[in-house]
């Protein structure tokens, strides 16, 4: 562990590291007081996760026993990629003073690749681009691949589709939406992701029940991997009686908040069923 | 991924703060029953401007807003109590059901 700062960090300073961490794919943790004298309420520093998995320290409470445990508290933030629990701690230190630290984890926003430039492709970019997704749409038609029709893209590529990833890191943390105007490409883009090692966290594909059984089939003549097959979303998206393309790509951004948040897509007027629940009881 | 992301908050207080103003800076840090917004969420109020982000709309929002004002004022950061509870049945737009603590501080370029 390395440490740089030996005071706490000025809230613009923080934000400035938050900010160049999202820049660099790196996860930072804030550590605040928000409860303890008035001398030290709001002071924080950051803990920051290297793409290695070494922690660095940024910033020091002058209370050493709050730094160990700031740290203990970033490090299971980090480490937890959707961190539902423990966000504060209560502690008390040596001379008696209670204390409470709050923490709030920043992971690097999540990879989404969109293949295939066309009509699913454009509102997905711009909905995707709002839910905070790095979005990348590539194509092998250069002209289709154009910042007047993704302005919210990130990154826009001309790419091959019998090599389609080849300038594309994909990770576990990556999302891949085959959206192509040829189920020929999609099935193609979708064998090379299953050769690979690394198992994206989400691969949809569109298509129609036939097409997809048919690429189904022939991934499993491939020797491919059925536990892996069975894992691909195909058809994509939640069935909320999509047609037009932005209603497509409103199910398919669902189906990754859905997993993301790990909801479940029923309606919740269903799930909780207040009136019947409450005001039918014989 | 996620919302009026909360990096984005964090680029707009270094927008804001660079241009010389103080503003404010609300944080959910801890929850209890029904409430509209979770833990981290985060809010930015820039009195005369505007605000970024919610920590849950009329939900106990306006009440946060006013503590921002004094926060700014003062420069002392306050921890504020929203209670959400009162009178479930009473439709008024501030009850969610829940309780929450806030922590709202001013944030400058020093």
């Amino acid at each position: 562990m390395i440490e740089q700062n030996e005071l706490p960090l000025s809230a613009t300073t923080a934000a400035e590291k938050i900010v160049a961490a999202k820049k660099e794919g790196e996860a930072i943790a804030l550590v605040l007081i928000t409860h303890g004298p008035s001398t030290v309420l709001g002071q924080r520093i950051a803990i920051k996760k290297l793409k290695h998995g070494g922690l660095v320290k940024i910033g020091r409470f002058q209370e050493n026993d709050l730094n160990n445990q700031a740290m203990e508290l970033a490090k299971e933030a980090l480490e937890s990629p959707s961190p539902q629990g423990d966000r504060f701690r209560d502690l008390t230190v040596k001379s008696g003073q209670k204390y409470k630290l709050f923490v709030e984890a920043h992971h690097p926003p999540s990879e989404l690749i969109i293949v295939g430039a066309g009509h699913i492709a454009q509102p997905l970019s711009s909905i995707t681009a709002m839910l905070g997704f790095n979005v990348t749409v590539i194509d092998d038609r250069e002209e289709f691949v154009t910042k007047k029709r993704f302005p919210k893209a990130d990154r826009l590529m001309k790419v091959d589709f019998m090599r389609p990833f080849k300038d594309i890191t994909i990770d576990q943390n990556s999302c891949i939406v085959l959206v192509t105007r040829g189920h020929k490409y999609d099935f193609e883009c979708l064998r090379f992701l299953l050769r690979s090692q690394v198992e994206p966290s989400y691969i949809g594909m569109i298509g129609s029940r036939r097409r997809i059984r048919a690429a189904f089939i022939q991934l499993v003549n491939d020797q491919l991997d059925p536990e892996r097959i069975a894992r691909i979303r195909a058809p994509l998206g939640l069935d909320i009686g999509s047609e037009t393309p932005t209603e497509i790509a409103i199910s398919v951004a669902a189906e990754l908040v859905l997993l993301s948040r790990k909801g479940d897509g029923m309606p919740l007027s269903q799930k909780e069923n207040i009136f019947n629940r409450f005001f039918k009881k014989g | 991924m996620k919302e009026t992301t909360i990096q984005n908050i964090h680029q707009a207080i270094l927008e804001k703060t660079n241009q010389g103003r103080t503003v404010a800076v609300a944080t959910i840090v801890a929850t209890k029953g029904s409430v509209p917004r979770k833990i981290g969420a985060k809010m930015l109020v820039d009195p005369g401007y505007d605000i970024v982000g919610t920590i849950g709309g009329g939900c106990g929002e306006g009440e946060v807003i006013a503590a921002a004002h004094e926060v700014i004022a003062s420069g002392t950061p306050q921890v504020v109590h929203v209670d959400l509870t009162e009178d479930i049945l009473s439709l008024s737009p501030a009850v969610c059901g829940g309780t929450m603590e806030v922590f709202v501080e001013a944030v400058f370029r020093s």
